[in-house]
């Protein structure tokens, strides 16, 4: 919970229940918002690209995050919704000619049904059986459904590429880095909005009520299944859209990409950013992508010390990321949504301590 | 207060076993309109098992449960909150990460419509039933209940008394005809007891409220000050029940319960 400044008074509870609820506030989101913006102008087409990488895992984590940090529903197979969500928008453009937009939202509207039937088992199982049958998500649509089935449909072979200038919305063609920003930009800025409305309405707490304590949710009235369900289909029309992003900005779309370690990966994301918190989805993806990043640089420069070391770099790769997460674990359990939560207290009561 | 009038809650013959363990055996209840109706009993006499067979935790291995005339027996506990039966819980059960309000706002749950569009783009309806429900909150139940000062804290750093209070105003926020509330003195101090006492009685009386109250409790002093009438369990079975004076002249009742006729009020506990 942040602090507000001395002498605001809010006369309504609609002033109270907005997000930003300071002028100073919503100045610096008005800042943020024309740095998002204007950032890509002004930087190389190399820092675009990894912005892109940084919101499609945002895109990806977002349902983890709705998963395992506010509905308390463990998940390890989120990259099949997210394969789900590329494929259905690759076959909706290719085999069917649809247009982008409409093919993005069957994509992830497909998705969450899919999410919805591997949701189910969360009706009668909890914790380590419901990461069972998440796995089995895993491996059913990704190694099996779409590698031996759905990679068939019009005899493409194992990955569908888009031809250059099929995606479009409107008028507007995506054929750059620098045009997929955008489009990430209104994706991640949208979900994330719709997202955190949810959690601070009638749905939202519903889901934390379950993770929380699920025997009192009920007996207050909820109905868990219901809810958990809805859970795993917001989830998975998230996975979805991040699933629809990336083939717009790679222009194909394979079963390589969408791996349990890539699920894994995810989790990570939401441990290291902090459970339950959107803030933390952000900050973790940054965190991760932009450590990711900065290490191919070091291997890179250490090649004349270390010769073999650049072919060894996903073991590096991976390694780091392990040790990272056991770093937050050990040193910072709430994730880095807390730590900046704590900075911002400390600068809001500085020069006291409390 | 009237207490004579149409039966409200009927449990018929409820039997429950756990294992070799007979919780329930044949336990027989009636509430009727307005009452604070109170069970009491010594530890492992059923009466939780008989709150959570009401509230639709556990399923009765057999019996029948009446609400309002509709039989509930088979309904699932959200069903059953619906149709506004709330409860509290003897270990508190709250929502440990939510805040104070948040805890009250999801007991409104039943009472909000805004579905997942709508939640999602937040503006109007969504905002507008959000204010409306905050108001009707504020307003009622956390006045009622004196917890302005604390209603924006997390649940988990408030002391016990006051979690105790916040269930109480969670379950009233589902405007309920029937709270069943588990032994809403355990733990309290004094002061606390007759804070709660008192708003026990309020949300009985009060013209605004009108909650019938189904108290399982040990302390004999406010079962006996509170009640209109009282049953008494002892494994499992019911051995008395009448107005409070009745109960306590029952000799299988002294003698289950309360030990000696003397130790009746020689001590709270």
């Amino acid at each position: 919970m942040a602090y507000l400044p001395c002498g605001v008074y809010h006369e309504r509870y609609r002033q109270e229940h907005a997000w930003w609820q300071t002028r100073f506030v919503r100045a610096k989101m008005g800042l943020l918002a024309a740095l998002l913006l204007v950032f890509p102008l002004t930087t190389n087409p190399y820092l675009v690209s990894v912005a892109n990488i940084v919101g499609y895992t945002i895109l990806s984590a977002l349902g983890v995050q709705l998963l395992i940090g506010v509905c308390g529903q463990i998940t390890l197979g989120h990259a099949a919704f997210i394969a789900v969500g590329g494929y259905a928008t690759a076959i909706g453009m290719l085999q069917y000619g649809l247009p982008y937009p409409v093919s993005l939202l069957v994509g992830a509207v497909l998705a969450g049904l899919w999410s919805v039937l591997f949701g189910l088992p969360s009706a009668r199982v909890k914790g380590f059986y419901l990461i069972m049958t998440t796995m089995a998500a895993q491996f059913v649509t990704v190694d099996f459904i779409i590698t031996q089935y759905v990679s068939r449909i019009g005899g493409r072979g194992h990955y569908f590429s888009l031809p250059p200038g099929t995606v479009t919305i409107g008028p507007w063609v995506i054929d750059s880095d620098l045009k997929a920003y955008y489009l990430m930009i209104a994706l991640v800025v949208g979900s994330i909005a719709a997202l955190a409305n949810l959690l601070r309405t009638r749905v939202g707490r519903a889901w934390v009520a379950i993770r929380d304590n699920d025997i009192a949710a009920q007996t207050m009235g909820v109905n868990i299944v219901r809810y958990k369900l809805l859970a795993f289909f917001v989830a998975g029309v998230l996975g979805g859209i991040a699933g629809a992003f990336w083939i717009s900005s790679l222009y194909f779309v394979s079963p390589e990409h969408f791996t349990l370690g890539w699920s894994l990966w995810l989790v990570g994301v939401v441990l290291i950013g902090g459970i339950g918190s959107l803030q933390g989805v952000v900050f973790g993806s940054l965190f991760v992508t932009l450590t990711l990043e900065a290490l191919g640089f070091a291997v890179s420069g250490l090649r004349d010390l270390f010769p073999t070391l650049p072919d060894k770099f996903l073991y590096v790769k991976e390694g780091a990321f392990g040790l990272a997460i056991v770093f937050f674990l050990l040193y910072e359990p709430r994730g880095l949504a807390y730590r900046w939560q704590q900075m911002k207290n400390y600068f809001n009561l500085w020069p006291f301590a409390y | 207060m009237d207490t004579s009038g149409e039966i409200l809650l009927e449990a018929v013959d409820l039997h429950m076993a756990f294992g070799g363990v007979h919780a329930l055996r044949g336990v027989s209840l009636r509430i009727r309109q307005g009452e604070i109706f109170s069970l009491i009993g010594p530890n492992g006499a059923g009466k939780t098992v008989c709150l959570n067979c009401i509230s639709g935790l556990y399923r009765p291995r057999s019996g029948r449960i009446v609400y309002a005339g509709e039989d509930i027996t088979r309904l699932r506990p959200h069903q059953r909150a619906a149709r506004g039966i709330a409860r509290t819980f003897q270990r508190i059960e709250l929502f440990g990460g939510m805040t104070v309000l948040d805890n009250i706002r999801l007991g409104r749950h039943l009472h909000m419509r805004s579905g997942l569009l709508a939640a999602a783009i937040y503006a109007g309806p969504s905002a507008r039933e959000e204010v409306a429900h905050r108001e009707f909150i504020e307003r009622e139940i956390i006045d009622l209940l004196e917890i302005t000062p604390i209603r924006h804290k997390i649940v988990e750093m408030l002391p016990y008394g006051l979690q105790k209070r916040v269930e109480l105003a969670r379950a009233l926020a589902l405007n309920p005809r029937l709270i069943l509330l588990d032994e809403p003195m355990a733990g309290l101090n004094l002061e606390e007891v007759e804070d709660m006492a008192r708003f026990i009685v309020d949300i009985n009386e009060e013209p605004r409220w009108r909650v019938n109250c189904l108290l399982a409790e040990h302390d004999m002093g406010v079962v006996m000050d509170l009640s209109h009438r009282v049953a008494v369990l002892n494994f499992g079975e019911k051995i008395a029940e009448g107005t409070p004076a009745e109960v306590q002249a029952t000799p299988e009742v002294i003698q289950a319960y309360l030990g000696e006729a003397e130790g009746l009020y020689a001590s709270r506990r």
